[in-house]
């Protein structure tokens, strides 16, 4: 392993620079991120590791816009995310960001299927509902509601509704966080088959060190700062991982 | 202090949803308040009519005649059972009154003088009663006096038999027997400016009405009630060559049937209108509890884990309901009385007390509180015994998640298909709550219902009104004569400048009767070609006057158990002629106010053994000569009263506009409380149970109106299903108005008008989107950040 060079995997896709973050919490200030600067690169597997608290999951959701900082800059394209308001983050999130969740989310109202066409609806180019669901090897239980399903298959949903509005970016916060470790390897199976399939920029944070060895980079955290970046030049295989 | 902790958390969580909280306090607020209105105001009219009569010795029994001689009443008293007897001279006049120009009619009634207790007895509250041997003093009701201007020492002239008398106005007073003051039943609402009650003493009252020694009205009190129908049967043999007009039992006194029957409704309506509101708050408080038990499964456990009792987590859910109830039931406190000041200023308007006294019972306030409580807790119950049945170990795991399920439309996959998410959505989540979809669509629909039902009386009365005044009657004046006339009168009327045109009219009182049924009416004959007065069918087709048979109104139809083509009997129940005839029912004539029936003058003129008799006459007269035919018509001998069509319409519907306009205020209101807050909560429940989901769509890029109307639609959806069940309940309920206050006097057509649909649903649309807009700001509010980091 080699952290001295970092090596660009395509053009540069998230510019970050000395961002933070603060949450007034009464009389004290908690923060969150104190200067996180950092440079994302189109079709990466990039991994964000560190312990609850390090301000991995804020940074995640400033680069998704569910979220603005308090200080500093996010490019996204070059287009600076931090001056967007809340309509502007919104469509933002529409057209180029999918998340997935340790707790999958999904609209216990509606099938499988249509919890996919649920994100396919609103995209401007999205792929067939049927599709994003076969990238995540759940064609047959399409007409399933969230509560037939067992937890790793819902995430696979949250994964294909993710996947299915064919975003530039795929944002998981804790994405295994739930399952066991076997359906936890599956996910990140698919998850990485994802990644390398259609070159969408994979981004997950995680406290599961393990994770990080299938990825291109590490970054991790702690205090709110980015300690250092861990540049991989192969990328293991889940079926590699030691848990 | 461990109860003490859980208080605390109990406060801060009613506070921090006060949205919902104080939605189910507006509820508790107008069932308490409307319990304690409406209670409030039936004890104290019960409580001030009975005082008042028993004050005035009102009396049980009056019988109307043409012309008795005064001694007769001995014979009456005579009767086994009657305790008093009191003959009087009852006549209406038209008064004088200087500086007004407008007829005036006045109710003399003789009094004893020197002053002795009568029945229907007086009260002064002004003044004095009169002197020993006076002849030109009266007592003036003083609303009558207020209304036209009237002091103690003014002067008014009444016109009797061809003369003028000067009065004195030395007291003003009131009678038990007019606390609803109308000349007859077709006014329907006071006005106490055109007809009010003079009070002379009996001397004058023979001398100037030509009455020595004689009498034409006989009041009697009776041991016991139940023996009334038996004993004026006798009397009215006794009286029988004396011309019975009427015989009128103390539950038939006009005032007292209009009071009676506005006590009794009172007292229904004190039973079913809090009922209702408490009834909803109970249901909210059924959902909200039970979401909150839900959602602080995991806390029960943990409170029974450290070792709190089932009962004191169960009591604590209790204690929410509680709390609120409490809270709402001391605004009802405050708001009801304000209310009772309303509901005073109305009765004061309508009825005349001396003394109407609007005391708050502290056992009202107590009810009120035991029922804001009762129902309060009731509506807590459910959720408190899941809350008690929670087992620690248990509650630690996430309860098994509801399965959502495919509803009925999706057996229709074509047009299942056609379905966008958000209504996938809103359909499977309201097949998923059932209940709460029910409750949604039962407030919407209660609303609905009552906002109709607020409008129909509106509608009803407007529209007996215009049938009565416009469609029925078509004359400019009526003016009623004493007693029976020949043609010459209509010739006379007619010769009358500004008179243009003038119809004979014969109103006659008869004794009905179809097999075992019968009933006292005024028969009314009129000519065949009747241009002033009209009688309809329901359907609004005009009924020609036939030249033999009798044409009955709806209601008198009804009562008698007869259509047309039957046979009735008819017996006068005064004059010469005694024998009884039999008559066929050609027709049934829709009729609102008053229970008559309507014959060709001729024939009902024969059966009198006269070839042409008539007692009044319907005129058409020159537009704007109404003061000179008045002026004209007063003074003349023979002249009972002379009355304006267009006057009398105008005074109704002033007056019951005002009142109209108040109780529809209220109605909306409280319509208005019901949908906003049921809709409210249930949104606010639904919400919270979905913010995961909600928040999911916010992240998958959907925006915060995208979201939104999620929640919006299905209100919209539940509403106007609502909507679609509240017209039947609003007729329903208007129906019920409409048989509660059926009687002889006058009944509420069931008329509801197109409009009255369209307002009750624009409103009620108007109550769910201003739900809509409360739960917006929740949406809103949304922290996506948070919501999505917790467990499911």
């Amino acid at each position: 392993m080699d952290s001295a060079m970092p090596q660009p995997k395509g053009r540069t896709l998230f510019e970050i620079e000395n961002l933070r973050k603060d949450y007034p919490m009464g009389e004290v200030t908690v923060h969150a991120l104190r200067g996180v600067s950092l440079q994302i690169y189109s079709g990466e597997f990039l991994v964000i590791l560190g312990p609850s608290g390090s301000g991995k999951s804020t940074l995640l959701n400033i680069i998704g816009g569910l979220d603005a900082p308090s200080g500093g800059r996010v490019r996204f394209k070059g287009q600076n995310l931090t001056t967007y308001n809340d309509a502007q983050r919104t469509q933002y999130r529409r057209r180029n960001i999918g998340f997935v969740f340790q707790f999958y989310n999904l609209m216990p109202n509606l099938t499988a299927e249509e919890n996919v066409e649920l994100a396919t609806e609103i995209a401007p180019d999205p792929m067939p509902a049927r599709e994003a669901l076969g990238l995540v090897g759940l064609q047959e239980r399409r007409t399933h509601f969230p509560s037939q399903l067992s937890g790793g298959e819902q995430q696979r949903v949250a994964i294909a509704r993710a996947v299915a509005k064919r975003p530039e970016v795929l944002l998981c916060d804790e994405p295994t966080g739930a399952l066991d470790i076997s359906t936890g390897k599956l996910v990140l199976r698919v998850l990485a088959d994802i990644n390398k399939r259609l070159g969408a920029t994979l981004i997950i944070i995680t406290h599961n060190a393990v994770i990080g060895e299938m990825a291109d980079r590490v970054v991790r955290m702690a205090d709110g700062t980015a300690r250092d970046i861990i540049v991989h030049a192969t990328r293991r295989s889940v079926e590699e991982l030691q848990w | 202090m461990v109860i003490g902790v859980l208080h605390r958390k109990l406060l801060r969580t009613i506070f921090r949803s006060w949205g919902q909280s104080l939605a189910v306090i507006a509820v508790v607020v107008c069932g308490s308040a409307c319990y304690i209105t409406i209670y409030s105001a039936y004890l104290n009219l019960r409580l001030t009519r009975d005082t008042y009569y028993a004050q005035c010795h009102f009396a049980d029994f009056e019988i109307m005649l043409e012309r008795a001689p005064a001694a007769a009443v001995f014979k009456i008293a005579e009767i086994p059972g009657v305790r008093h007897a009191r003959a009087r001279i009852v006549r209406d006049v038209n008064v004088d009154i200087e500086g007004v120009d407008e007829p005036r009619i006045g109710r003399i009634v003789s009094m004893p003088n020197p002053r002795a207790p009568v029945l229907h007895d007086i009260v002064v509250t002004e003044g004095r009663y009169f002197e020993p041997g006076a002849q030109s003093e009266v007592i003036v009701n003083d609303r009558f006096a207020e209304a036209n201007g009237l002091q103690l020492g003014d002067r008014i002239h009444v016109s009797m038999e061809d003369k003028k008398y000067p009065l004195r106005i030395v007291g003003l007073g009131l009678s038990a027997e007019y606390v609803y003051m109308i000349r007859n039943v077709q006014e329907l609402v006071p006005s106490p400016e055109r007809f009010g009650i003079l009070w002379v003493p009996t001397d004058f009252a023979e001398t100037a009405l030509d009455m020595r020694a004689a009498c034409n009205n006989i009041l009697g009190d009776v041991d016991r009630p139940e023996e009334l129908d038996l004993i004026l049967d006798q009397a009215e043999k006794l009286l029988k060559p004396f011309g019975v007009f009427a015989k009128v039992k103390r539950e038939d006194q006009i005032s007292n049937r209009f009071l009676s029957d506005e006590i009794h409704g009172l007292g229904v309506s004190a039973r079913i209108i809090p009922t209702l509101f408490l009834g909803v708050a109970a249901l909210i408080l059924l959902v909200l509890l039970n979401r909150m038990v839900r959602m602080e499964r995991t806390q029960i456990g943990l409170l029974k884990a450290y070792g709190y009792s089932d009962w004191t987590v169960a009591f604590h859910y209790v204690e929410y309901a509680l709390i609120l109830a409490v809270a709402g039931c001391l605004g009802g406190f405050a708001l009801g009385a304000r209310l009772s000041v309303g509901i005073l200023r109305l009765y004061v308007d309508f009825y005349q007390f001396p003394l109407l006294e609007f005391r708050v019972y502290p056992d009202v306030l107590t009810w009120a509180m035991g029922l804001s409580i009762g129902f309060a807790v009731a509506g807590a119950t459910f959720a408190a015994v899941r809350a008690a049945r929670i087992h620690p170990a248990e509650s630690m795991r996430p309860e098994a998640p509801r399965f959502a399920h495919r509803i009925w439309l999706e057996r229709f996959p074509r047009l299942w298909r056609a379905v966008g998410f958000t209504w996938k959505m809103i359909l499977r989540n309201i097949g998923r709550n059932a209940f709460r979809a029910s409750l949604n669509i039962f407030g919407v629909a209660v609303s609905t219902g009552l906002l109709i039902m607020g409008f129909f009386t509106m509608d009803a009365m407007y529209y007996g009104m215009e049938y009565q005044f416009n469609e029925v009657q078509r004359e400019d004046v009526k003016i009623s004569f004493q007693g029976e006339r020949g043609r010459d009168a209509l010739y006379d009327m007619q010769r009358f400048r500004h008179v243009r045109y003038a119809e004979p009219l014969l109103e006659y009182p008869f004794e009905v009767r179809a097999g075992w049924r019968k009933k006292d009416i005024i028969v009314i004959g009129l000519p065949q070609e009747a241009q002033l007065l009209k009688l309809m069918t329901f359907r609004r087709g005009e009924i020609s006057i036939p030249e033999r048979g009798v044409i009955l109104g709806d209601y008198l139809a009804g009562e008698l158990g007869v259509v047309p083509g039957d046979r009735i009997l008819m017996k006068p129940l005064m004059g010469r002629v005694t024998r009884e005839r039999e008559v066929v029912v050609h027709g049934i004539t829709e009729q609102f106010l008053g229970t008559t029936a309507y014959m060709d003058l001729h024939a009902l003129s024969r059966i009198l053994d006269e070839p042409f008799a008539m007692n009044a006459a319907l005129l058409r007269i020159e537009k704007g000569a109404e003061q000179a035919v008045n002026r004209a018509f007063k003074d003349i001998a023979g002249i009972a009263s002379v009355g304006f069509r267009e006057k009398a319409y105008q005074s109704l519907l002033d007056t019951l506009a005002e009142s109209m306009r108040i109780m529809n205020v209220t109605l909306l209101a409280f319509a208005g409380v019901i949908a906003f807050s049921i809709i409210y909560n249930v949104t606010s429940v639904s919400l919270a149970e979905r913010q995961r989901e909600l928040a999911s769509l916010r992240v998958l890029g959907f925006t915060a109106g995208e979201t939104g109307s999620i929640l919006y639609y299905e209100n919209f959806l539940l509403g106007v299903i609502g909507m679609a069940f509240g017209i039947p309940v609003g007729m329903f309920l208007s129906r019920l108005l409409v048989r509660a206050y059926e009687s002889d006097l006058y009944r509420l057509p069931f008329h509801i008008d197109q409009t009255t649909y369209v307002i009750s649903i624009a409103l009620t649309t108007g109550f769910v989107a201003l739900a809509n807009w409360a739960v917006r700001r929740k949406i809103h509010g949304l922290d996506l950040v948070e919501v999505l980091k917790e467990r499911e």
